[in-house]
């Protein structure tokens, strides 16, 4: 039997909800403690995104939520807008979300996460590259997961360097400054980089990170202080300014994002850049890329201590204010789960963590450049993230273009670099 | 004498009772960010424990900021940008509304076209010359590259100055429409007989501009110089998008490193004390703007 909807029977209803809304939120929640409401704030695809944000592993997201009676609502944004909505809602004090990405900021954010991975299982611990808790480590606390191994490697364009009769990939920067001139021609440059943002992961500072982890410097001391105003730290920026005379595409200093440069290697107007690993899928997209088939990757060269990279430190995090911390906690297990990473790979571009995965038979063949990336994490990768990261990012990014300019000197350069951070680290302190 | 008195309080109370709540909205959604705004800059604020802690450092953060390299070299931009913009976009927006005002220009489908620069978003405007300006494969290099009037590719955006005016001509570009329609509306309450008493007086083009023209649209351009001058302090789309405020910090505004100050650095207190810098700029602008629009008793020619 139909009821006819009264006057009566609405207000009555909008009284209910209104009941039902102000209710103590412990009360709701037991009230459907069967449901586990999850809300995940990260970067939107073609960046590294979860299960249901990005098209992967759909069916087994389906059964996560299913057998841990949870539901899951994304809150995504672009890449470059993550870090000040992240700043806000922890400013506010109320965070609404339950998993958070996190990519070199877990320094910064620490006091309002949770300090979780020591719980996370030995068998996925074991998995993982020893150093993939290092950027998520602060003050002895571990606070996130990495969930992609994402280093910079070497990318080149392979009919570029065989109508150049340049035999594989360069080894030593000695190498890599030859290859530059010789693979400038035909109106096309033989580097192309992204100077154009100092700051953050992959900026322009941290791309000199690798260059002065290649020539045996690094960032700071065992007191926290700077140690960069090193030879080895005018060495990474010589080496910079010494590409850029060699023939980096002169647009360089203009590419404010990551895509900007890519798009250049795409086009086949550049033959060779340091990139992350996600390049190599966007490469064998013929709607994207211009050098389908033609893209090759190897370790990044070698300066006098070696090679060596920085990390992309894509974390998963669990703040202070979530609601359902052990919850979040088994999601971000799930996308730590074999057969989760395996898809990510395939699916995505965007490498594994897991050691296993990462040697498995189809993630190899489908991805050739994993091979590199796990080489490439035989050598020195740190991003030095610290609480003022973006700061310290950009007063150095800055100095870096100067030189980059011949506005500075390398040695110039480096000096008011060292005075500028430490400034900043002395404030911090 | 009396009962009028008492009317009059009765009606003044009245009208202070029906304009109180507009008040207490303009209170809450003006007056507390500003107060608030001041009080955070005389402040060092940090987040712990995920809590924002405050502590009082008087005006620390103001001297801070005429001591900071970065913020000294942003006033200097943020004038030189402003005045450029201010005088670039008046003469461009005159010169255009001249036009449109004569009879071969009063075409609807030209004011059509002048405005679409305006109505684009912003950001969809700074991505739009994102590519225009792209150093590698953009328009602006095909166009100059096969008109024969470049040999090579310009880095439009890669040098310091060359990037702070690149910028600045782009704001220009889409200012000028509104400044346009300004004029225009200024020039078409010009009364037509002044126009036919100075050519009965034997007045030239440009006696006729000079002397008829200007003094007339006076308010007009008065009015526009104070609006554009503020919403050049504005400018943050085209930074974000284009330039993140590089090379080497050359094209950093006011605007942008109170953003970048705030919210990439977190340092809240001295990103307010910039903010508050740029408000006190617009604050004096608009009581300009408010003076201007105040309508005045005309003086009897003695």
């Amino acid at each position: 039997m139909l009821h006819k909807p009264t006057r009566r029977g609405l207000l009555q209803g909008a009284a209910g909800a209104g009941l039902l809304a102000a209710l103590p939120d412990g009360l709701i929640r037991s009230a459907f403690a069967e449901d586990a409401a999850l809300n995940v704030f990260g970067p939107q695809p073609p960046d590294p995104a979860p299960p249901g944000a990005a098209q992967f592993a759909i069916d087994l997201f389906d059964k996560w939520k299913a057998d841990n009676k949870a539901s899951v609502e994304y809150d995504l944004v672009a890449w470059p807008q993550l870090h000040d909505r992240m700043a806000t809602a922890f400013a506010s004090g109320s965070a609404p979300w339950d998993v958070v990405y996190m990519s070199g900021w877990v320094p910064e954010f620490a006091t309002s996460l949770r300090p979780f991975a020591d719980k996370l299982p030995a068998s996925l611990v074991d998995d993982m590259p020893p150093t993939s808790f290092a950027t998520t480590t602060w003050d002895g606390q571990v606070y996130g997961a990495v969930f992609t191994l994402s280093l910079l490697t070497l990318f080149y364009n392979t009919e570029h360097l065989a109508e150049a009769g340049l035999d594989g990939p360069p080894k030593t920067w000695d190498d890599l400054l030859r290859y530059t001139k010789e693979l400038t021609r035909d109106g096309r440059s033989g580097w192309v980089a992204n100077y154009g943002d100092p700051a953050g992961i992959g900026g322009t500072a941290s791309q000199w990170m690798c260059f002065l982890q290649q020539a045996g410097g690094k960032m700071y001391g065992e007191d926290g202080m700077p140690v960069f105003d090193s030879d080895a730290g005018v060495d990474a920026m010589q080496m910079m300014v010494d590409l850029m005379d060699a023939g980096t595409d002169p647009g360089s200093i203009s590419y404010v994002g990551i895509n900007d440069a890519t798009n250049v290697l795409l086009a086949g107007r550049a033959s060779m850049q340091m990139n992350w690993p996600f390049m190599w899928t966007a490469a064998q997209d013929p709607e994207q890329s211009q050098i389908v088939g033609k893209l090759g990757g190897a370790i990044l060269p070698a300066g006098p201590a070696g090679s060596a990279s920085i990390d992309g430190t894509d974390a998963w995090t669990i703040p202070n204010s979530s609601k359902n911390p052990e919850v979040a906690q088994s999601l971000i297990e799930f996308y730590l789960d074999p057969v989760v990473q395996k898809q990510q790979a395939i699916d995505t571009g965007w490498l594994p963590i897991r050691l296993s995965t990462l040697a498995d038979a189809d993630v190899q063949k489908a991805l050739p450049n994993a091979k590199v990336v796990l080489e490439q994490a035989s050598h020195p990768y740190d991003s030095f993230v610290t609480p003022d990261y973006n700061e310290v990012t950009q007063a150095l990014g800055t100095e870096v273009q100067k030189a980059l300019q011949k506005a500075k000197t390398p040695a110039e350069a480096i000096a008011d670099a060292s005075e500028l951070v430490t400034a900043i680290v002395k404030r911090r302190s | 004498m009396r009962a009028f008195q008492t009317y009059e309080r009765r009606r003044r109370s009245a009208g202070a009772a029906f304009v109180a709540p507009a008040l207490a909205v303009l209170a809450l959604i003006l007056a507390y960010p500003i107060l608030d705004s001041i009080w955070l800059a005389l402040q060092r604020v940090t987040l712990k424990a995920g809590q924002v802690e405050r502590t009082w450092v008087g005006a620390e953060n103001f001297h801070r900021l005429f001591n900071d390299e970065t913020a000294l070299r942003a006033i200097f931009n943020t004038a030189y940008f402003s005045i450029a913009e201010v005088v670039l976009v008046v003469g461009i927006g005159l010169g255009v509304a001249l036009l449109l005002n004569n009879a071969m220009g009063r075409s609807g489908f030209f004011r059509v076209v002048l405005v679409i620069p305006w109505a684009i978003a912003p950001v969809a405007n700074a991505v739009l010359w994102k590519w225009i300006l792209n150093a590698n494969y953009g328009v602006l290099n095909g166009v100059l590259t096969s008109l024969g009037l470049i040999e090579h590719n310009q880095v439009w955006l890669g040098t310091p100055t060359m990037a702070l005016n690149v910028l600045l001509l782009v704001d220009v570009w889409k200012s000028i429409p509104f400044v346009a329609l300004l004029m225009l509306a200024g020039l078409q309450q010009v009364p037509k007989v002044l126009y036919r008493a100075a050519y009965m007086d034997g007045a030239g083009s440009f006696q006729t501009f000079v002397h008829i023209t200007l003094p007339s649209i006076k308010t007009a351009i008065a009015i526009a110089v104070v609006l554009q001058t503020i919403w050049s302090l504005r400018v943050f789309d085209l930074i974000f998008v284009l330039t993140r405020g590089g090379p080497a910090d050359a094209t950093v505004l006011l605007n942008f490193l109170a953003y970048r100050v705030t919210f990439n650095f977190l340092d809240l207190g001295y990103g307010a004390a910039i903010a508050n810098l740029v408000f006190a700029a617009t604050f004096i602008l608009a009581i300009i703007y408010i003076w201007l629009l105040k309508p005045r008793r005309r003086v009897a020619a003695s």
